[in-house]
């Protein structure tokens, strides 16, 4: 059951649990919530402290009682920390703490700041625990751990792994990093370079690196690493150079690679045995990996596996998608190309499929299949559901039973026109002939999304107080010709040229509210420039995002108000994340630095710099002018006549 | 075209270039002697010749000189196809075929490589200095070609490159190397729609 968080308390036990977390994941575990009553009922109790929701006593009691969604609420740390990228391991990007709430949000200062001074995209989230905050640089993915504990923060350990300059040729996209992990007590991500590194977060010494895949032949890491019991799983990137696309897992104490299962390919390769069970007949049936395709061409499919992974513990699942098809031009792969731009269920133990979904069969467009899997559970059809949202870069929100695979509805969430809608019996979508991009060498006018889709990477949240999701929303369209092409190792696999243009209003982006019941949109917040950070949603019922211009915002969760703004000095591509600090008062901390592929609407007048700084906010009232005067013998030392200044 | 085809196509290229370098060092002493000439050349059929030999281009610095030497070889190694349509043409395929367009763009412009129609060349704008780039690659995400792209084509993709408009001819190398150039049209008739200094 949960863990009742009391008044007095709260800073040893968050101690206590840090510890926890730090001390293994099988603690971590321990100290989550199993009820399936959402994240909520954790501070059920009525003496609930300031900084933890106090009076919910059901999850999603202010919405609609029983018709609303909750979440599962596994792998939740202590309600002070933060210590994985989508805090739980539903990814839910859902924090409890409520000191900050739509009462006050109009408060928030900026209490200090951290320049990491690498100029690329900074798309991770700051991790928290043991009164240390972990940020991770965009290559050359230098780790920064500071001391929550005094003022300003300053550096507690600096790690810098070298990786190989070579990677940053590899990598489509900018240079950026997803994210890192606490576990263990190791801090635990990604290099550029295609290693996985392992560093004592109490000291930054390295205590593992494992080469896991050969950055020469086009493949890159960029994705933030999962722990799930006693495995790191990480996978690749590289759907513009012709990889072939896999999730491996890495042994948590020693970084050995343990298992390894390809996006395409034959059975054998994609792990796929007697225990995988799509729901949809078009995805049954042996060696498909290799048989949808070409000959051969599966090789260089892609299907990286450069996006969020999620974790079920109770079904013993993992989710992880499958990037866009290689190469763009799909005029040289006929065939429905599996199982790139889809998702698989499978074991974290053995990495064997449980089943599979592929969002966008022979694709065309670039459509990845990498976003987040939120996982939920939720009313439908008189019954509960446990279920997996996955907001497409097709532009549909798909809701998917995480058990079965079976799809429950899927609608547009964003504006599209390349189908017309999803195959009710196959659920294949229907494509709109003229968005259809086959002919090499052929404008194709107006296809909405473009490759990067309604939405992108950038991670949506999900409050079970509210029992909606918040999800960055892209308003962006296309001109689109193939072009042949042909592979040559540790070079582009493209095959494509294009034009983008943004689509109807004339905002590129949009913050929305959606309601997965009724699969609806709640409400919006139009922006003038994309919307690429992700979300962070807390018990105070705010959420908060930022815009690519560099406006970082709290929004009223249930009615989109915004309550207060603060212009970033560059665009925000991060998400966004709360913690209590040691002094007992709520914070939140957000990295700036525009990047990644919001770069592609560089041309926009008024885009912004390039940057690499977090933001770290507190309530006006609670920030004190620190005396960090020097000290006095050392200020006669600068006055030194004849001294310069 | 397959890999496969540009392979054979390509290294039969190779040999047959391997006996045509009879302009070899007289272009390091004279170079207008022969910078006329390849054109004439190509379109007779003959083979190329006239390309500046592997161990001159080898002595092209990549920085500065030490000691604040003139760097005069980047001035004085001259395109051997400078101005000729025919081979911008064939760097244009060139630049197609062997995915360059992928990373800087089909238009030159930039995406995952850097733009190369703007007069910031991190490794040198010259000729000179963009064979060198290409042949040997540099660290941060230009492969080396040198084995993959016989070397009369590296210089036909440097015509086209500077068919862009935004590298140095040799006669303005040092100009460019000391970044006096600005965002100056650096070739006649170049049209540099919405150029970029962003790297």
């Amino acid at each position: 059951m949960s863990a009742p968080l009391l008044f007095n308390p709260l800073r040893r036990m968050r101690t206590v649990l840090s510890l926890g977390i730090l001390g293994g994941v099988a603690i971590l575990a321990a100290c989550a919530t199993k009820d399936n009553k959402g994240i909520s009922a954790t501070s059920s109790d009525t003496t609930a402290p300031p900084g933890t929701t106090a009076s919910t006593t059901t999850a999603g009691a202010n919405m609609t009682g029983a018709t609303a969604p909750t979440g599962p609420g596994w792998g939740i740390p202590a309600a002070a920390d933060w210590t994985t990228q989508g805090r739980d391991y539903a990814n839910t990007r859902y924090s409890p703490l409520a000191t900050i709430d739509t009462t006050n949000a109009a408060d928030l200062r900026i209490a200090w700041t951290f320049d990491d001074g690498v100029l690329h995209g900074q798309e991770g989230t700051p991790l928290v625990a043991n009164n240390t905050m972990y940020i991770v640089t965009p290559f050359p993915d230098i780790a920064y751990a500071l001391d929550l504990t005094k003022p300003g923060a300053p550096i507690k350990w600096v790690y810098r792994p070298n990786p190989a300059p070579i990677a940053i040729g590899k990598a489509c996209c900018d240079v950026v990093n997803r994210g890192w992990q606490l576990a263990d007590g190791k801090l635990i991500y990604n290099l550029l370079d295609g290693h996985t590194v392992a560093v004592d977060a109490a000291t930054g010494k390295e205590v593992w690196r494992t080469q896991v895949y050969d950055v020469t032949q086009g493949v890159t890491m960029t994705m933030a690493p999962l722990i799930v019991k006693d495995k790191v799983l990480v996978g690749n990137s590289g759907g513009e150079m012709g990889v072939l696309g896999s999730l491996t897992a890495l042994d948590l104490k020693t970084g050995r690679i343990v298992w390894q299962a390809t996006s395409t390919g034959p059975d054998s390769l994609v792990k796929i045995g007697s225990d995988f069970k799509p729901f949809y007949k078009w995805m049954q049936g042996k060696d498909l990996g290799v048989t949808t395709w070409p000959a051969g061409a599966w090789k260089n499919g892609a299907g990286a596996v450069w996006g969020w992974i999620t974790y079920d513990p109770d079904l013993n699942l993992i989710y992880a998608g499958t990037s866009n098809t290689g190469p763009w031009n799909a005029d040289q792969r006929p065939g429905l190309n599996l199982w790139t731009s889809g998702v698989f269920a499978r074991n974290p133990d053995s990495g064997m499929a449980r089943w599979a979904f592929v969002f966008t069969p022979h694709n065309q467009w670039d459509y990845d299949g990498v976003n987040e899997n939120i996982l939920v559970n939720v009313p439908y059809k008189g019954q509960t559901r446990k279920v997996m949202v996955q907001f497409n870069r097709n532009g549909f929100a798909y809701m998917i039973d995480r058990a079965t695979g079976e799809v429950l509805s899927a609608k547009p969430f964003g504006h599209e026109n390349w189908a017309s809608g999803i195959d009710s019996v196959t659920k294949m979508p229907i494509v709109v002939p003229e968005k259809e991009t086959k002919v090499p060498g052929h404008w194709v006018r107006d296809i909405c999304p473009a490759d990067i889709g309604v939405k992108d990477e950038q991670p949506a949240a999900f409050s079970p107080q509210t029992g909606l999701f918040y999800v960055p929303v892209q308003n962006i369209c296309m001109d689109y010709k193939g072009r042949k092409v042909s592979y040559i190792a540790g070079t582009p696999y493209w095959g494509a040229d294009m034009t983008r243009h943004v689509g109807p209003g004339g905002n590129y982006g949009e913050f929305i509210a959606w309601n997965p019941v009724t699969g609806e949109k709640v409400w919006g917040i139009p922006e003038k420039f994309l919307v690429y950070s992700g979300v962070l949603v807390t018990g105070g019922d705010l959420a908060f995002y930022g815009t690519v211009d560099g406006w970082f915002r709290a929004v009223n969760a249930r009615t989109g108000k915004v309550l207060w703004s603060q212009k970033l000095g560059s665009g925000i591509i991060g998400a966004p994340m709360t913690f209590i600090g040691p002094d007992g008062h709520q914070y939140v901390s957000v990295l700036a630095g525009v990047g990644g592929a919001s770069m592609v609407t560089q041309a926009m007048p008024g885009f912004p710099a390039r940057g690499g700084t977090l933001y770290t906010f507190e309530l006006a009232p609670n920030i004190k002018s620190v005396d960090e005067t020097p000290a006095a013998g050392m200020s006669t030392v600068s006055k030194k006549p004849g001294a310069k200044p | 075209m397959t890999i496969r085809r540009i392979f054979v196509r390509r290294f039969s290229h190779v040999t047959r270039l391997a006996t045509g370098l009879s302009c070899a060092f007289t272009i390091a002493l004279s170079i207008s002697a022969c910078s006329g000439a390849p054109e004439k050349i190509a379109a007779g059929g003959s083979g190329p010749v006239g390309l500046p030999p592997d161990s001159l281009m080898q002595l092209v610095a990549l920085g500065d000189i030490a000691g604040g030497h003139p760097n005069t070889l980047t001035v004085q190694i001259k395109n051997p196809y400078e101005g000729s349509i025919a081979a911008a043409d064939a760097g244009r395929q060139q630049f197609i075929d062997m995915n360059c367009a992928a990373c800087h763009g089909y238009d030159g412009r930039g995406g995952m490589g850097p733009n190369l129609t703007d007069t910031y060349w991190r490794y040198g704008g010259s000729p000179a200095s963009i064979y060198n780039s290409i042949y040997q690659g540099r660290p941060d995400g230009m492969p080396a070609w040198g084995r993959m792209i016989p070397r009369d084509d590296i210089w036909k993709l440097v015509t086209y490159i500077q068919s862009l408009g935004g590298s140095f001819p040799a006669s303005l190398a040092e100009s460019g190397r000391q970044g006096n150039l600005g965002d100056k049209d650096t070739t006649a008739g170049a049209t540099l729609k919405g150029r970029q200094n962003d790297h």
